[in-house]
């Protein structure tokens, strides 16, 4: 394989979702959480205009990677608000110190 | 005129959101708070009304002339068996629960945005089922998970149902990522994202066939988080427990049921592969079956344990569908559609009987603990409807005659042995088997309800209000009724299991 | 004509509970005149049914693909039991003016015995499996609210559900059986199966019939599923009689009499059938002989009986089995409701506390004794006649030791049956108990089946006729009332079969007083754990627990956990995908 520019941006794809895969795997702050989801995002967004460009219909991948964008601003906006209501509630942001559903 | 009138079944209740959150929100002093809340419910009311009239027009539309396309921009829709079924359930169940939750929400902090949610849920749910482009089908998606979010958080003062929000939110979100990576993989692979393009570029050459059964795995996994296929239904629990009641109604009986539309939808597309999605549908309809009737068993909760049923009633659905796919068996589809559109009446009923007896025991009082099964005790006494009602909708979704719940498990019985193949044989007594276990933590409900000593919870409950013993009426006649004529949803179901052997038939 | 009665057999009883369940419980004698009312027309129209037993289908309703025509056949086997479920029904209601009096909650009592009622006649005029069986699972879920009527007594709850789970496990045989034959046949018709039986593979057939079988012993209460009947006796009395005893556990008996000739061919499955109706009439006997609880006695005794009628079945006597059905349906039900009156007389079942009742309740005690003697197989009652006839056939058509064993049973029956009576009615009082006399209501319904206790083998020679001319598949050859008399008087079954009788008369009488007659000695370990089935029973529910307990661990509640589930679960699918291309 060599490093053409499509390549190294394939490598950062999988780069990013192996690191916020792992993130959401090992993370117990809350709003870490919320940020390692971003990483993720950022990597579907990379992906998108990727694969817009490999398949020769950049115009496909940039609106949707724009529109990702918006979408999950708006995920990222509702998930913070929460933490912030979870803070409040719990008095802390341990994921494992909120977990009281089980079973 | 068509476009205008389904574009109208979407935008309806959609555009009707902000309305109602406006009308509660402007101007509101403390004084007139409760005309507003009033002004408030009645909008909702009528909003869902409005959007019954193109969805009948619609039908009409559909049995005269078939399927529809529509696109706006980049906006395609498409209105075909599917799509019309689970306006049809959106709207239905939609409508019961505002009706209920007129009494049951009143008095809550921020009760227009109950509402003004609801109704876009309700709009981007219709919308995702009519998507027919991928990427369209993905935003639907999105937008419905966001007001989803919002609605199971509505008690924000609850740390509980703070904590099954922010679950429900990442799980959720990691699904979705996982589905924007499918989407990438088939755009990298075809370059185009319309459903109908894409179909027939992948039987062209020169496509990565791996690729694109990677992209089948991360659809399945993706839009299964929101499936709540074991084991990534998590989620589902602790969300349907802690939301208000009228909203574990939604979740349980169309949101979950929208995912695998989505689902089934994306992985439509990717022809040749119908095998695989066969096999992978039943194997997790069984894994579910099993799984959600263990866990119900030893639940004490009464929304959860119904939640864990839905586990398992998502499995019935499933190996319907697996088996009218695997094996192009048009009955399974049908009868996985009519166990789906009863699921949203039974379990809905359940949500709500539940909702009625906590607004009595609980609400009222200003209190909201979780219903435990033992504060049911005697509840018959006092709230006669909502513990009939109840009774009814469990005792359907354990497959009792004469109720919904037993023909369309029937007719999924049915499909699975034409087959003729001894695992699906072996598979549908194991199915049956694990009805009956079902009935081993539905029935002591029904006698905890009928005991003749009532709970302290019971004795200093409140009367229920006319509103909520509508709901619970008509959702408990319709029940009994399908019970008796299940040729009656012929006219939403047949259409819906032809569209999906339709686009699954390659 | 047909077609309206057909319909009004089961509308009338329907319309009858959804009607009493909106008079409300405030009006308790609205809710008992409604109860009468419709019971007794009910009973009216299936009696004015009989003559039109036919063979073909007289109401048919397409209902699409996946559940064919609706249709009902009311031939002599249907006809003759809904006759009997009309009739006994309609004497157990009225039975319950008086039994159920003054108790909470009617509306749901006479909704769910009404309820009961029509379910039980579609089941047999059904000519359609898919109603066979939605009928039949009617009938289960009835009969789980009657046995957990008070749901307050934690043992009444575990009663029901008990019965419940066990005879849906036999449901899931004929709904797999039915689903077989199906998907082989294209039909739901029962008419199609009987006819076509021999075009099936033999593979599917014995499926077939072995699912049936599985599906008629839970639903009859016979070995390996006799544990829940003696625990489905906390329902109400008149249920107990009604159901327990005369109905809904003859529907298992009809679901094999109905299909024998289907079946008749399958190897090993009359055999089968034989030793399941052996082995429960031998168990439930010996159970009998020592339960201290009056209508345990009876349960145990109910299961034995109907032990009988399967072994008939086996042995081709399916006539045999429904001349006896007839008869035990009536004494039974006849035993229980005076069982009834005595238990609401002095408010105890147990039988350790009665004794010397017979001279404060004359009446329930004559008639009880009547019913007593037609189960023990005394001349000249129905029991006799009919119990004879099965003996009679086990000893032509099946290997003579099962003929002996079934020849001990009788003689266990004569055994346990005087025990009871001696125990309720006769010897000294063991404790004062305080007796109310029985009321008018229940006098009607106990003075008419013990009327009927002495008469209804008389009409042999019309069931008989009913039966042979309207069950094509059946091949019954037609035999009048005196003609049967004859060959039982001079059969030697008949007289071998008194003298088991006698002997067990003359045991209890020889050791009546130093018998030890609480208690059992050996037996009781047996007794107790139902010959080992109870274990099973509780191994099967414990062990569900166990797995339950087991897999909810898997439910941490921590966000890394759930997220390990999706990506784990990703992966999975991603190696099976491409293991399987």
């Amino acid at each position: 394989m060599t490093f053409t520019p499509l390549n190294i941006i394939l490598f950062g794809v999988i780069a990013l979702l192996g690191v916020g895969f792992y993130g959401l795997l090992i993370t117990r702050n809350l709003i870490k959480v919320v940020m390692v989801l971003q990483i993720l995002i950022k990597a579907v967004i990379l992906a998108l205009i990727l694969a817009g460009k490999m398949s020769g219909n950049l115009g496909v991948g940039q609106s949707t990677a724009a529109t990702v964008i918006v979408a999950d601003t708006i995920v990222a906006v509702v998930g913070l608000a929460l933490a912030v209501q979870v803070r409040r509630r719990f008095g802390t942001l341990d994921v494992p110190k909120i977990s009281t559903l089980r079973g | 005129m068509n476009l205008l009138n389904f574009a109208g079944l979407i935008a309806i209740p959609l555009f009707s959101s902000p309305i109602v959150y406006l009308a509660g929100r402007l101007g509101t002093h403390e004084a007139t708070l409760h005309g507003r809340s009033y002004l408030v419910r009645v909008l909702a009311l009528l909003a869902v009304l409005a959007a019954w009239m193109p969805f009948l027009i619609s039908v009409q539309t559909l049995i005269v002339s078939g399927p529809q396309d529509f696109s706006v921009n980049t906006i395609r829709l498409r209105a075909d068996g599917i799509s019309l079924l689970m306006a049809g359930c959106v709207l239905l169940l939609g409508t019961l629960v505002i009706l209920f939750s007129g009494s049951y929400m009143s008095g809550e902090v921020g009760e227009e945005k109950y509402y003004a949610m609801l109704l876009a849920m309700m709009g981007l749910m219709i919308g995702l089922v009519t998507a027919s482009d991928l990427f369209n089908l993905w935003v639907w998606f999105e937008g419905m998970a966001i007001s989803s979010y919002l609605l199971v958080a509505f008690y924000r003062e609850q740390a509980a149902s703070l904590e099954a929000g922010m679950k429900y939110l990442i799980q959720s979100a990691t699904g979705s990522v996982l589905v924007l990576i499918g989407i990438a993989m088939v755009l990298a692979q075809v370059g185009t994202l319309d459903m109908a393009q894409i179909t027939e570029a992948v039987s062209g050459s020169g496509v990565n066939r791996l690729a694109l059964l990677g992209a089948g795995a991360l659809f399945v996994i993706g839009f299964g988080v929101k499936v709540a296929l074991v084991p990534l239904h998590t989620w589902l629990p602790d969300a349907h427990s802690q939301a208000p009641s009228g909203i574990s109604a939604m979740l349980s009986g169309v949101v979950i049921e929208i995912g695998l539309i989505a689902m089934l939808r994306a992985l439509a597309v990717l022809t040749g592969f119908a095998l695989s999605w066969g096999i992978l549908l039943m194997a997790f309809g069984t894994l579910n079956i099993l799984y959600g009737n263990l866990l119900a068993l030893r639940q004490t909760v009464i929304k959860r344990l119904l939640a864990y049923s839905s586990l398992s009633h998502i499995g019935y659905i499933l190996l319907g569908l697996g088996i009218a796919i695997y094996f192009g068996i048009g009955l399974g589809a049908q009868g996985a559609f009519f166990h789906l559109f009863n699921h949203m009446l039974m379990k809905g009923l359940a949500f709500l009987a539940v909702g009625a007896l906590m607004y009595g025991l609980f609400l009222q009082n200003g209190s909201h603990a979780a219903l435990k099964i033992n504060d049911l005790a005697g509840a018959a006494q006092k709230y006669p409807l909502a513990a009939f009602a109840l009774s009814i909708a469990v005792l359907a979704l354990g497959g009792m005659p004469p109720l919904a719940g037993f023909m369309s498990k029937w007719q999924i019985f049915v499909a699975g042995f034409q087959t003729q193949n001894i695992w699906v044989v072996t598979l549908m007594i194991f199915m049956a088997l694990n009805s009956v276990l079902s009935l081993g933590y539905y029935a002591p409900l029904v006698n905890m309800m009928y005991r003749k000593e009532p709970s302290q919870q019971v004795l200093a409950g409140t009367p229920l209000t006319w509103t909520i013993s509508l709901t619970l009426i008509l959702m408990a006649l319709l029940v009994i009724l399908l019970g008796f004529a299940p040729g009656l949803m012929d006219w939403l179901t047949v259409p819906a299991g032809e569209s999906l052997m339709e686009i699954f038939g390659d | 004509m047909a077609g309206i009665l057909v319909v009004l057999v089961v509308a009338l009883p329907w319309l009858g509970a959804v009607t009493v369940w909106v008079a409300g419980n405030r009006r308790p004698d609205v809710q008992h005149s409604y109860a009468i009312l419709f019971s007794v027309l009910t009973g009216i129209a299936s009696l004015v049914l009989l003559p039109f037993a036919s063979a073909v289908s007289v109401i048919q309703l397409p209902l699409g693909e996946a559940f064919g025509d609706l249709t009902f056949v009311p031939d002599g086997l249907a006809v003759s039991l809904t006759a009997i479920a009309a009739v006994v029904g309609s004497l157990a209601v009225i039975f319950s003016v008086d039994y159920m009096r003054g108790d909470a909650q009617l509306g749901r009592y006479y909704f769910l015995v009404l309820f009961f009622i029509g379910a039980m006649t579609g089941l047999v005029l059904s000519g359609n499996l898919l109603f066979t069986f939605f009928f039949w699972e009617i009938t289960a879920l009835c009969s789980y609210g009657l046995i957990s009527f008070y749901n307050d007594d934690p043992k009444a709850v575990a009663g029901g559900m008990k019965a419940l789970i066990i005879t849906q496990v036999g449901g899931v045989g004929l709904l797999a059986g039915t689903m077989i034959a199906f998907a082989n046949l294209g039909s739901f018709q029962i008419a199609d199966l009987l006819e076509n039986a021999s075009t099936l593979p033999v593979a599917a057939l014995s499926f077939i019939a072995f699912s049936f079988l599985i599906a008629a012993a839970a639903k009859s209460a016979q070995f390996p599923f006799h544990t829940w009947l003696p625990d489905a006796m906390e329902a109400p009395t008149p249920v107990s009689a009604f159901i327990h005893a005369a109905t809904m556990v003859n529907a298992g008996i009809y679901l094999l009499a109905r299909f024998f000739p289907a079946f008749e061919t399958v190897p090993a499955w009359k055999m089968s059938v034989l030793m399941v109706g052996l082995i429960s009439a031998l168990i439930s006997a010996l159970s009998a002989l020592i339960a201290t609880d009056l209508k345990r006695v009876l349960a145990y005794s109910t299961v034995s009986q109907l032990g009988y009628m399967v072994y008939a079945i086996g042995a081709g006597g399916v006539f045999a089995s429904q001349f006896h059905l007839l008869s035990h349906a009536v004494f039974k039900a006849l035993l229980f409701l005076a069982a009834g009156s005595v238990i609401h007389s002095v408010g105890t079942r147990d039988m350790r506390r009665m004794g010397g009742l017979g001279s404060r309740l004359p009446f329930v005690r004559n008639v009880f004794i009547v019913g007593a003697l037609a189960l023990a197989g005394v001349p000249i009652l129905n029991g006799f006649w009919s119990k004879e006839l099965i003996l009679e056939i086990g000893l032509e058509h099946s290997p003579i030791w099962a003929y002996g064993l079934m020849l001990v049973g009788a003689g266990l029956t004569a055994f346990y049956t005087l025990r009871m009576v001696w125990l309720v009615f006769l010897g000294e009082e063991r404790d004062h108990l305080r007796v109310h006399s029985a009321g008018s209501a229940m006098k009607v319904s106990l003075g008419i089946l013990a009327g009927g206790t002495f008469i209804t083998w008389l009409f042999f020679g019309a069931l008989n006729g009913l039966l042979s001319s309207t069950l094509p598949f059946h091949e019954l050859e037609h035999e009048s009332l005196i003609h049967m008399v004859a060959a039982i008087i001079s059969g030697p079954a008949t007289w071998l079969a008194l003298l088991m009788v006698a002997l067990g008369f003359g045991i209890f009488w020889v050791r009546a007083r130093g018998f030890r007659l609480f208690g059992g000695g050996w037996l009781s370990p047996f007794v107790e754990s139902s010959f080992g089935f109870e274990p099973i029973n509780r191994f099967v529910i414990q062990g569900t627990y166990k797995i339950a307990e087991r897999f909810s661990t898997t439910q941490t509640g921590e966000l890394n956990w759930n997220i390990l589930g999706i990506v784990s679960a990703l992966l999975v699918v991603l190696v099976v995908l491409w293991l399987g291309v």
